[in-house]
């Protein structure tokens, strides 16, 4: 009796999670225009019409671009950040790391209207630098939250034995801390570029026409009209969701084993 | 060695040198814009720079107030003069057609109180000029005001102004959405998680995988998903229909079920990995030794297993909580106009309307909200922590 309950709410739960992704996306390779079951077919049609319409493709650069952008940005703000909090005293870094986790639980909407009118009035204006900026503050907390576990983990004995073989602290920390900490680095930069990919509300705030991102294209599809071609952006975005799932699974096993 | 414990990798200069651009980055990209959205629902530049000779006149003295009123309405072109009276208006009606017609002979009636009474007998009421003086300074609670539906009357009363309870009334659904949401995600989460930490091997790396997909799967993307599902002609209505259960495909999208299903669908990793990571940390033996004293494995898992696991639905919820406090993409999507939350009129404030200062104040109401939140779970926290160092 418990076997079968434990059962069938896992199934239903699990289901839940993931049924409605594995169903929709084979409709992307269906040729008719109707996004529903029984599948007539199957064609790359609809991969091709994105992959050749200006009005898709244009917004898939600005997206790389933004997100590349802010992967240096918020790795560099990010990083610096954990590095120093590290160094603090235990009450600066509960007041600090509170500071560079905070843009975590702020919702998105208040953010982007303080940083629209912030820019507005400072005249960063919109486009692309504003979306780097603003995807940075938002992505860096990921960055020192990533970086902070891997220093966390370092063990102060090996620092404590460059110092007594005569290192100084700056060989110490490019030769040692450093390395150490870098697949945390490059967890990070792989959680800030795909933080910026997926980002809607800032960027449909701070955008303008020509910097518009995929996630804005689809959005405007998504409440225009429901066609194939939304389908296929969605399946693009998840393929890359998993891709970087999977660089970051492998980050974590190169992390642990060493250690083990 | 203490010392070089808490700080192993550097000095206090080095900490310094390397805060110093993040903080400065942070302070200037989100904390000080955060701050200025408070200045900016309280900013009344737009009635308060155009009454700078008013502002200044003595208020004891009705013919310097007099000359003030005209001198400053005088210097206002037809457009100041239009959303001056517009906005005065908003405070007692028959405002805007005193003000464009004393706006607009401004130059020519007497520049004392008894010209403009004269020109027009309305200038003898004080409320008029009640409501000048309170309005012309250089903050104003307007905005804050319409939000809460509360109107402060000439007498200085509180009163609830009728139909105006407009903010309020979204407010009470953002958060009845919210319960709703982390309602159904625990209930859903809890079977998962618990698989997760407690399964076979290969059931918890299968569901663990699942888990991992959804999660790192964008949220439009996932909405995405079911707007196709959901759809007058989308799969689950054809399915439905096929399976005879209805007959005409019903109406799943664009209602409050749509918008719920959608947001529980987003939000579920969120109360999921909380509560995997607290499962986790109950040793396999307890329920083992429950067994053995001979309770049933469902006596075990209400007594002894799910009391220890409430620390990880509480840290899961209040996350799903808070984060659907905020949501915009997914109701605006799925949800019907009666389903909107808070955040969808921030946005439309700013983008149709470019009413800013009620952008500004929505988003002030959505963050204290929130801070206060986070406040209480902290609170809970310790107070439970404490407890269970005193067992």
């Amino acid at each position: 009796m418990s076997r079968l309950i434990y059962w069938v709410s896992v199934t239903f739960c699990a289901s839940f999670l993931i049924l409605p992704l594995v169903v929709v996306w084979p409709l992307a390779f269906n040729p008719s225009s109707f996004l529903t079951y029984p599948m007539e077919g199957f064609t790359f049609d609809w991969f091709a019409k994105v992959l050749s319409d200006p009005g898709w493709t244009r917004p898939m650069l600005n997206s790389v671009r933004v997100a590349l952008g802010v992967t240096v940005l918020a790795v560099v703000i990010g990083g610096l950040a954990a590095l120093g909090v590290m160094m603090t005293r235990r009450g600066t870094q509960i007041v600090l790391s509170a500071l560079f986790v905070s843009p975590l639980v702020v919702p998105s909407v208040v953010v982007a209207v303080a940083l629209a009118y912030a820019f507005g009035r400072t005249g960063v204006g919109g486009g692309y630098l504003s979306l780097v900026l603003a995807h940075s503050i938002v992505a860096a907390p990921l960055v020192f939250l990533s970086v902070m576990t891997s220093l966390r983990g370092l063990d102060p004995n090996l620092d404590l034995a460059g110092a007594s073989l005569g290192a100084s602290r700056i060989y110490r920390f490019f030769t040692v801390t450093l390395p150490l900490t870098a697949p945390g680095f490059a967890a990070g930069a792989v959680f800030a570029f795909i933080t910026s990919f997926d980002e809607v509300v800032l960027a449909l705030f701070l955008a303008d026409p020509g910097s518009s991102t995929l996630p804005i294209a689809l959005f405007a599809g998504l409440r225009d009209r429901l066609e194939p071609p939304i389908v296929v952006v969605a399946v693009l975005l998840s393929v890359l969701s998993v891709l970087f799932l999977m660089l970051l699974n492998y980050l974590q096993k190169r992390h642990a084993a060493p250690r083990s | 060695m203490s010392h070089a414990k808490s700080q192993p990798h550097g000095s206090r200069f080095a900490a310094f040198l390397l805060l110093l651009i993040p903080t400065a980055i942070f302070l200037l990209i989100f904390v000080v814009p955060l701050g200025s959205i408070i200045s900016l629902s309280l900013e009344n530049t737009a009635l308060g720079s155009r009454f700078v000779t008013f502002n200044a006149a003595a208020e004891n003295n009705p013919d310097q107030r007099a000359q003030a009123v005209l001198q400053d309405l005088g210097a206002m072109d037809q457009k100041q003069l239009g959303e001056v009276a517009r906005m005065l208006n908003q405070e007692k009606s028959g405002f805007r057609s005193l003000i464009l017609d004393t706006g607009k002979k401004a130059k020519t009636i007497p520049p004392s109180m008894g010209g403009l009474v004269a020109f027009d007998k309305r200038w003898a009421e004080p409320d008029y000029w009640e409501i000048i003086s309170k309005n012309a300074g250089a903050i104003s609670w307007r905005h804050y005001q319409k939000v809460s539906g509360l109107k402060l009357d000439a007498a200085g009363n509180l009163t609830i102004a009728k139909g105006d309870l407009i903010f309020m009334r979204v407010m009470g659904r953002t958060l009845v959405i919210s319960v709703e949401v982390t309602l159904l995600t625990l209930l859903i989460s809890y079977p998962v998680a618990f698989a997760v930490a407690r399964g076979s091997r290969r059931t918890a790396a299968t569901i663990l995988t699942i888990v991992m997909v959804s999660f790192w799967t964008s949220v439009l993307v996932r909405t995405t998903a079911w707007v196709v599902l959901l759809q007058t002609n989308g799969l689950i209505n054809n399915l439905l229909v096929w399976l005879g259960i209805v007959r005409e495909p019903i109406q799943l999208i664009f209602n409050r079920f749509g918008a719920l299903v959608a947001m529980t669908h987003v939000l579920l990793p969120f109360a999921i990995l909380p509560m995997i990571n607290v499962m986790r940390t109950i040793p396999k033996a307890q329920s083992d030794a429950s067994r053995s004293l001979g309770a049933g494995p469902i006596e075990t898992f209400l007594r002894v297993y799910f009391p220890q696991t409430l620390r990880g639905v509480a840290v899961g919820g209040g996350t799903v909580f808070i984060l659907a406090l905020g949501f915009y993409i997914t109701p605006a999507l799925t949800g019907g106009p009666n389903d909107q939350m808070l955040a969808y009129f921030i946005a439309d404030f700013v983008n149709k309307t470019l009413n800013w200062g009620m952008a500004a104040a929505l988003s002030v109401l959505l963050l204290l909200i929130v801070i206060l939140l986070i406040c209480l779970g902290k609170l809970i926290q310790r107070m439970l922590a404490k407890r269970e160092r005193a067992i």
